[in-house]
């Protein structure tokens, strides 16, 4: 019954999913569109939650155990509480609404110092407020002290104003909360800073690994050099000619290699140099003319034949092997979902 | 001679902090010193440009917002000019995020455009629905029924109570729809369930790798037009003739693989030197 059970739930709901695509019965529609999207959305929900403490677990684990790279678990663990007190405890996100104003020539320096304009400019911003409408100063107050502090000094001026604070949950978005500082200030740029290191990489690696080794080598190398130059503005500005003439003294390398004869890769050489040459100034050197030669439209059309016809095959495989996987979840045959 | 190739072999086991510093400097010195190199669409960036002068005042248009930091400088160029020409044309603009990141990129991109440039009124002009987590299960739901997914906004705000919500319930009541998207779910989802089972014209920007994944769904005209990576942004900057970040770091991107592509020469002529000494001795 513990094997069974999960398998018929997984097969039946599996089944109707499945027909809700291909039937047009609205039960089964109305379940497949709406219902079990939310359960869906319910349990991705949990996972998260899950996700979090099993995260928690492991990583305290290996604080307990002194595994190797345990100050790198305590810092995790102390990264993830200090972004749940941030995002559950300490919300901030606190901001002062300044219900009137009439007073205005004595708020307004309090409030210039707030929203770092000059006193002049922030009387005229009052001035133009209707009568009965509100301002709200939106500098983040993180703590409700902070805010409370310039509601004092405002009504001390004689004029009225209150704390607000950010909805729970879109206290999140607020600018002025601890959590939106947080990603702000520390996991934008770290997150950056970790992502602009592949350059780096990229070029070391580049230098090191993208070698003519062979065909296929050379192959690649040619065509990631073409999309390189021909995808940025500095590849459009390569004439054409000039990629002529390297095609012409590469195929004279090949004429040397092949014949092994001085003067045939002396005529290939010449011969080839002046053909482009004649050709150039015949029809007067234009940046883009032969297309064939011109850095973006090879790109173009690496990107569009070439790249395409792989990407297509790699995406009809995995289709292939997501109907083959499915069938086999619906038919009960795949059970690694319940740890067999 | 000798001396020279001996120079050239050393030199191909050239100490990668070397190749750090040269790189660093190829991206850095075009950021202080622009060389204003000049930018030509694709035929691709034109295509998402016409589908938007397609549009009208008051017209509705879905943005998804599917990357984080990591992957800012390529994509989020491109959403905020894109963002430019839709709150230009008066479209009205509704946000959602399948990535929980992207509801912050999506706010900075806001307040930039449509709070700071053209003065939008949130509610009525734009609105950001947030951040849901569910992937597909949350497109489909958008499909099915918007308040099903999203009973209130970003802000805290009931649906209802927005007044460009009225009328709008399904995918399908959008004019246009454009993901903003760094991976997985992103623009592939969107196709798969929302675009291609309603029929509303979709756009996409990805990071420059994504755009092998996505240029067969272009090709077949699922979807309406591709921004790949930085270039794409800059291409969009230049058709809507706001140059932005897109457009400035062009020059760094540039100098950067002009440099990567003279290090591959350079690496594999030391490569031949040393392979013939092996050969002959």
């Amino acid at each position: 019954m513990k094997r069974q059970l999960p398998i018929a739930i997984a097969a039946t709901i599996g089944f109707i999913t499945l027909f809700g695509w291909f039937v047009e019965e609205p039960t089964i529609k109305s379940f497949v569109d709406d219902d079990a999207t939310q359960w869906f959305d319910i349990l991705a929900s949990f996972a998260m939650f899950l996700g979090a403490l099993n995260l928690l677990k492991m990583q305290a684990m290996k604080v307990i155990r002194k595994q190797r790279g345990w100050p790198y678990a305590a810092l995790a663990i102390a990264g993830f509480t200090f972004s749940f007190t941030a995002g559950f405890i300490m919300l901030g996100a606190y901001s002062v609404e300044i219900t009137e104003f009439s007073n205005s020539a004595s708020i307004a320096p309090i409030l210039a110092g707030e929203i770092n304009q000059d006193v002049l400019g922030t009387q005229n911003i009052l001035s133009v407020i209707p009568p009965g409408d509100t301002y709200t100063i939106r500098a983040p107050y993180f703590t409700e002290g902070g805010a409370e502090s310039v509601v004092e000094q405002i009504n001390a001026a004689g004029g009225t104003a209150e704390i607000r604070a950010a909805e729970w949950g879109a206290h999140i978005a607020t600018r002025g909360s601890l959590f939106n500082w947080m990603f702000r200030f520390i996991f934008t740029p770290l997150s950056a800073t970790m992502f602009a290191l592949l350059a780096f990489f990229v070029a070391s690696a580049s230098f090191r690994a993208f070698k003519i080794r062979n065909f296929e080598a050379t192959l690649l190398l040619i065509s990631g050099i073409i999309i390189m130059l021909g995808r940025v503005p500095i590849g459009g500005n390569i004439s054409a000619w000039f990629i002529f003439y390297i095609v012409v003294l590469a195929l004279a390398a090949g004429v040397n290699t092949w014949f092994k004869n001085r003067t045939y890769t002396l005529i290939a050489v010449v011969g080839g140099l002046l053909v482009v040459t004649i050709a150039g100034f015949i029809t007067g050197w234009p940046i883009d003319q032969p297309g064939i030669f011109y850095l973006p439209v090879l790109q173009d059309w690496i990107y569009n034949n070439p790249n395409v016809a792989g990407a297509r095959a790699i995406m009809i495989g995995i289709g292939l092997g997501i109907f083959a996987s499915s069938i086999r979840y619906i038919l009960g045959i795949e059970k690694s979902y319940i740890g067999e | 001679m000798e001396k020279f190739l001996d120079f050239i072999v050393r030199a191909g086991s050239l100490d990668r902090r070397v190749i750090f510093v040269v790189i660093a400097l190829a991206v850095m010195l075009p950021l202080f010193f622009p060389l204003g190199l000049p930018i030509r669409p694709t035929n691709s960036s034109q295509q998402v440009y016409d589908v938007v002068e397609e549009l009208e005042a008051g017209d509705k248009a879905l943005l998804s917002f599917e990357y984080g930091p990591s992957t800012k400088p390529e994509i989020h160029p491109m959403a905020v000019a894109l963002l430019r020409h839709l709150l230009s044309k008066d479209v009205k603009v509704y946000i959602t995020c399948l990535w929980p990141d992207g509801q912050f990129m999506a706010l900075e991109a806001l307040e930039q455009v449509a709070d700071k440039q053209y003065g939008k009124v949130y509610g009525e002009d734009y609105v950001l629905l947030g951040y849901r987590p569910g992937a597909e299960a949350i497109i489909k739901g958008l499909v099915s029924n918007i308040r099903k997914v999203f009973t209130v906004d970003s802000q805290g705000d009931f649906l209802d109570d927005i007044p460009m919500m009225a009328g709008v319930n399904q995918v399908k009541d959008f004019d246009f729809l454009f993901s903003a998207s760094a991976g997985y779910p992103g623009t592939v989802e969107w196709v798969q369930y929302a675009a291609d089972p309603v029929g509303v014209t979709m756009s996409t920007g990805t990071t420059s790798i994504q755009v092998n994944e996505v240029m067969p769904y272009v090709q077949s005209g699922q979807i309406k037009g591709i921004l790949g990576g930085m270039p794409g942004a800059a291409e969009y900057e230049s058709l809507i003739g706001q140059a932005g970040i897109g457009t400035s770091g062009m020059d760094a991107q540039s100098v950067a693989h002009i440099v990567i592509v003279a290090f591959i020469i350079f690496g594999n002529i030391s490569f031949f030197i040393e392979r013939r000494r092996s050969k002959k001795y």
